[in-house]
């Protein structure tokens, strides 16, 4: 405020200055031009003035030496003569008081009054001449008289002269003084002009310094402001990007972008990336965010969703397009994954419903088929017909196997999970299989490195299926590397392997084996506060193409009698119910599954806070 | 086998009812059929007696709980000895005692499996299972 005042005031003060510099200026011009024309002109009017002086002082004396010049010798010439040079004088004589110059003159001494008295008195003797008989006698005493009776006009005619003289001789010695000496006042308005024009020109160069380092400062703020602007557009999440419209080049990335895209300019992925913006924001100018939604392809298989803009931008003083785009993929994936978890939950339901209505006619076969086995027994013969019964019977157990497992999928996860111990659910399942896998000639070993005492969250039955479909996974994998050799490959998942609550009772069994190469290791540990179980077979491995969809339901290479196809998608929702994750990968040999559960403690440690 | 035995079999899966009846029939069981709750808790309450209770969990709109109640409830004499309940129900974590049976089985079920239980159950006094 008080600088905006002072410069106000500088300015108002400037402008007074200009205004009185110039008119200063004028003046002295004015003043210098006019003295100096009056001077001369004076000075001439003077000079004129003491010439009619001069003049008329010459015709006297002419007219004098006229009447000296006719009294010796008359004659009618001389008396023309003598007319014409007193008809001169006359003329003379009003030039004296009434012209410039005569004027001028009078400022200096009276010419009227000791003129005009002689004008009469001239023209009385112009008369008396022109009467004059030249031949008379007396002409000559009376020309004596007449020229002694204008004595006064030549002695009036003298004084004017010499006062003349004396003015003139006073105006030559003034401007011989003023030539040698300047005129102080218009040196004085030229001092003062010259100084207001200095007093201008520093008043200038000051604001012009507090005008530039006003921009200076502005110019620093504008530079600071764009730093900062910069460093927020570095620091964001979003993939911020300046193209070029003409050209599609683009100007700028932030790191956000050069993850997603390339950190590279050369990279042909960055015209790549441009046109799929372009194509996906149709419309030139896409400035309302979420306006543009797309997909870009990072890589094969690897699609990212996008959402975000696209605006012009004035940018490095050029009009360019800003497009601000935020990667999406993992909300959409969330989105994906509770339609597909909600797609599953009717499945579900409508899965256990199905499978409880086959379950009826189910049960009735069943049973139909051991009445008819029974009346069959005693008839001679029946033995094709029994083999028929049989694999009826067989397919009904198979159906079973599915609908239970259905059942299973589509059960409605516990709310209450209860605390068991890790290590013995594990020996439980292992022991549930260990006949299995000694009939395999499998070797199957439990490794511990945690305290039996470990406890985990969860429905223990549920955990055991889950080791069980794991641990018989490995071995339908050793068997479809022994029948199906010529594929390379051993089938993955999907048995349906579910232990009933009587047949836990089976102990772990042949944990060392005695199978030559064959070998599963389970092992129980700690890792960063949570339980870890690895199921590592050396069956050859999943083959990579199923690796991802290994825990996707119906996902299986297994034939239709090994099983249905859900039983690690069960495991897999089983073990996110119990807050942990199943993984599976390939090495050693073999598929290694990883499941990590929270423990008790973490799960009170969580609670706590 | 004790062919004077009798054995109540309610489910309203008429066939079901049907097929189990003709095989306990055909091993000496003096079988009765019930394809509703009520029409078994009539028997039960007209001192049928029967020695073996085989019942659906649910029969039509009924709970075959009421069923199973209703025996229980009886005087010891008409009382039957073992009750056996056989469900095409989802069932995780249970057993047949939750539902204050002997047995407890899932459809389909082998009909030699209950056999074996009924024998073990009225030889032994078995109270678990299914």
């Amino acid at each position: 405020m008080i600088l905006s005042r002072n410069r106000r005031s500088l300015g108002l003060l400037k402008i007074g200055l200009v205004v009185a510099s110039v008119a200063l200026f004028l003046a002295t011009a004015l003043v210098y031009v006019s003295q100096t024309r009056q001077q001369a002109f004076l000075t001439a009017t003077i000079r004129s003035s003491g010439w009619v002086a001069y003049q008329a002082q010459l015709e006297f004396v002419k007219v004098q030496a006229e009447f000296a010049k006719l009294s010796i010798v008359p004659s009618v010439h001389g008396v023309h003569a003598l007319m014409l040079r007193l008809e001169i004088l006359r003329s003379r004589l009003p030039l004296l008081y009434d012209s410039d110059e005569g004027r001028v003159l009078s400022d200096v001494v009276d010419t009227r009054g000791p003129t005009q008295i002689f004008e009469v008195r001239l023209d009385q003797v112009i008369d008396d001449v022109a009467r004059l008989d030249p031949e008379d006698g007396d002409a000559a005493a009376e020309l004596r008289a007449l020229s002694a009776e204008l004595e006064p006009l030549g002695e009036a005619l003298q004084t004017i002269l010499m006062q003349s003289v004396a003015y003139n001789q006073e105006i030559f010695r003034r401007e011989r003084a003023l030539a040698q000496r300047p005129g102080a006042v218009p040196l004085v308005l030229l001092f003062i002009s010259g100084a207001c024009l200095a007093a201008v020109l520093i008043l200038q160069s000051r604001r012009d310094r507090i005008r530039l380092g006003e921009i200076g400062e502005a110019q620093a703020a504008l530079a600071a402001v764009e730093e900062n602007l910069r460093a927020v557009i570095q620091a964001v999440p979003a993939c911020v990007v300046v193209i070029d419209p003409d050209t599609d080049h683009v100007s700028f990335f932030n790191p956000s972008a050069a993850t997603l895209v390339s950190p590279s300019l050369d990279d042909p992925a960055w015209p790549r990336f441009v046109k799929a913006v372009r194509g996906a924001a149709g419309e030139p100018d896409t400035r309302r965010w979420g306006a543009l939604t797309m997909g870009y392809a990072r890589g094969p298989g690897d699609i990212i969703s996008l959402r975000g803009s696209v605006g012009s931008v004035l940018w490095e003083r050029r009009q360019q397009q800003l497009i601000v785009l935020v990667d999406t993929s993992r909300v959409r994936n969330a989105e994906l994954q509770v339609m597909q978890a909600a797609k599953l939950a009717t499945l579900g339901e409508m899965a256990t419903a199905i499978a409880h209505e086959l379950n009826q006619p189910l049960a009735v076969i069943k049973m139909a088929v051991a009445n008819a086995r029974r009346l069959l027994d005693p008839l001679p013969g029946g033995e094709p017909v029994a083999a028929k019964l049989e694999r009826i019977s067989a397919q009904v157990d198979r159906a079973k196997r599915i609908t239970d497992q259905v059942r299973r999928y589509g059960r409605m996860p516990t709310e209450h999970l209860l605390p068991f111990s890790l290590r013995h659910a594990v020996e439980l399942a292992a022991g549930f299989v260990a006949e299995q896998f000694r009939a395999a000639n499998i070797a199957l070993s439990i490794e511990t490195s945690a305290p039996a005492e470990l406890l985990v969250f969860g429905e223990q039955t549920m955990f055991e299926q889950v080791i069980v479909n794991v641990l018989i996974n490995a071995r339908d994998a050793f068997e479809a590397q022994d029948g199906e050799a010529q594929d390379g490959e051993a089938p993955r998942d999907d048995t349906d392997h579910q232990s009933d609550a009587g047949s836990r009772e089976s102990g772990v069994g042949d944990r060392e084996g005695g199978a030559g190469d064959r070998a599963v290791r389970v092992s129980i540990g700690l890792e960063e506060g949570r339980a870890v179980v690895l199921v590592q077979d050396n069956a050859g491995g999943v083959p990579p193409e199923m690796l991802e969809r290994l825990f996707e339901p119906f996902a299986t290479t297994k034939s239709t009698e090994k099983g249905t196809g859900l039983g690690l998608s069960l495991a897999r929702s089983v073990i996110r119910d119990m807050n942990g994750t199943i993984v599976v990968e390939n090495r050693g040999g073999g598929a290694c599954f990883a499941i990590t559960l929270p423990t008790t403690q973490a799960s009170a440690t969580q609670d706590a806070a | 086998m004790n062919t004077a035995q009798t054995m109540l079999i309610c489910d309203d899966e008429e066939e079901l009812a049907h097929e189990l009846g003709e095989y306990f029939t055909s091993l000496g069981w003096r079988v009765e059929l019930s394809v509703t709750a009520e029409n078994a808790i009539g028997h039960l309450r007209q001192g049928l007696a029967p020695r073996v209770l085989i019942t659906d969990l649910r029969i039509g709109a009924v709970d075959g709980r009421q069923v199973v109640a209703e025996a229980r409830a009886l005087p010891e004499a008409l009382r039957p000895a073992l009750i056996i309940i056989i469900t095409g129900h989802v069932m995780h974590n249970v057993a047949a005692a939750d539902f204050d049976s002997d047995f407890l089985y899932v459809k389909p079920v082998d009909p030699n499996d209950i056999l074996d239980d009924i024998a073990a159950g009225l030889a032994g006094g078995t109270t678990a299972g299914g």
